[in-house]
């Protein structure tokens, strides 16, 4: 069984919704689904080049997840990493999800941001799963 | 015209004084300060390709307007993005301080941070509303 794990790294995002799914989508992610394999870091940690944080990225699998398309932590760990295994965007899961609508507020998010950071989270787990088993090329 | 001033949190997603700080950054925004101030995003300030990925607008407005930042640990994120790229920081506010200054709030955990957890908060955006009243009577 391989050793290495995936980080989670989403947005840090706070003006909007957005932002919210990707943090929850990365904590129901190393909580909950892939607890095991997973793992996170501090993106402004990532921005600062924590010498012993980039190593420990460089030797494991990344995810990304932005929450606009400005993509601050993808741009950032391709920055300060060179290399992302997958990247997420919430965007996409609330437009494949019409009928659950996001709550505009934040502190704390509703129901329906839940719900659609559970079904991203799903979806980040299995990319987990698959990068780990090397079924996927790296991007 | 007074000149707004810039909050940056750490908003670091690891830990317990990331959610703090943000949670903080939102009631200065939205409840406390809503016409003198503005959240800034540090992972933008480092963004790569700034010119095509947006940083440089959060670089120019704290190199022309006042900030203060929200630390949720020693590592200092926001003031050291914000100085490496824009200038001095106006106040930098550490969350690991005032936590220990009021030990009788236990937040609950990262992710959800609990009613002791947003009294906290509450706590801490009052310090930051401060420090933004100060930076009023200077100018």
């Amino acid at each position: 069984m391989s050793k290495k794990k995936g980080y989670v790294i989403p947005c840090s995002g706070i003006g909007k919704v957005f932002g919210s799914i990707g943090r929850e989508t990365a904590y129901i992610v190393v909580n909950e689904l892939a607890k095991d394999k997973a793992d996170l870091e501090c993106l402004p940690l990532i921005v600062k080049g924590k010498k012993e944080v980039i190593e420990a990225l460089k030797e494991n699998k990344i995810i990304s997840i932005d929450g606009c398309p400005l993509k601050c932590s993808y741009n950032n760990i391709m920055d300060k990493v060179g290399r992302v295994d997958a990247q997420f965007m919430t965007t996409d899961i609330v437009k494949e999800n019409r009928d659950l609508k996001p709550e505009p507020y934040i502190i704390p998010i509703g129901e329906n941001t839940k719900e659609l950071s559970k079904k991203l989270a799903e979806k980040v787990a299995e990319k987990i799963n698959e990068l780990l088993e090397n079924k996927v090329e790296v991007e | 015209m007074k000149k707004k001033v810039g909050i940056i949190a750490c908003s670091g997603e690891k830990l317990l004084g990331g959610t703090l700080s943000r949670a903080a950054a939102r009631i200065v925004v939205k409840k406390l300060k809503p016409h003198d101030t503005i959240v800034l995003c540090q992972p933008l300030f480092a963004a790569g390709g700034l010119e095509r990925h947006g940083g440089q607008q959060e670089r120019n407005f704290a190199k022309e307007h006042p900030t203060i930042t929200i630390e949720g640990c020693e590592e200092l994120c926001s003031k050291i993005a914000v100085e490496r790229y824009s200038g001095p920081v106006a106040a930098t506010i550490r969350v690991d301080e005032i936590m220990k200054a009021h030990p009788e709030f236990k937040p609950k955990s990262r992710e959800d941070l609990g009613k002791d957890g947003l009294k906290l908060a509450e706590i801490i955006a009052e310090e930051i509303a401060k420090k933004v009243d100060e930076l009023d009577k200077q100018r």
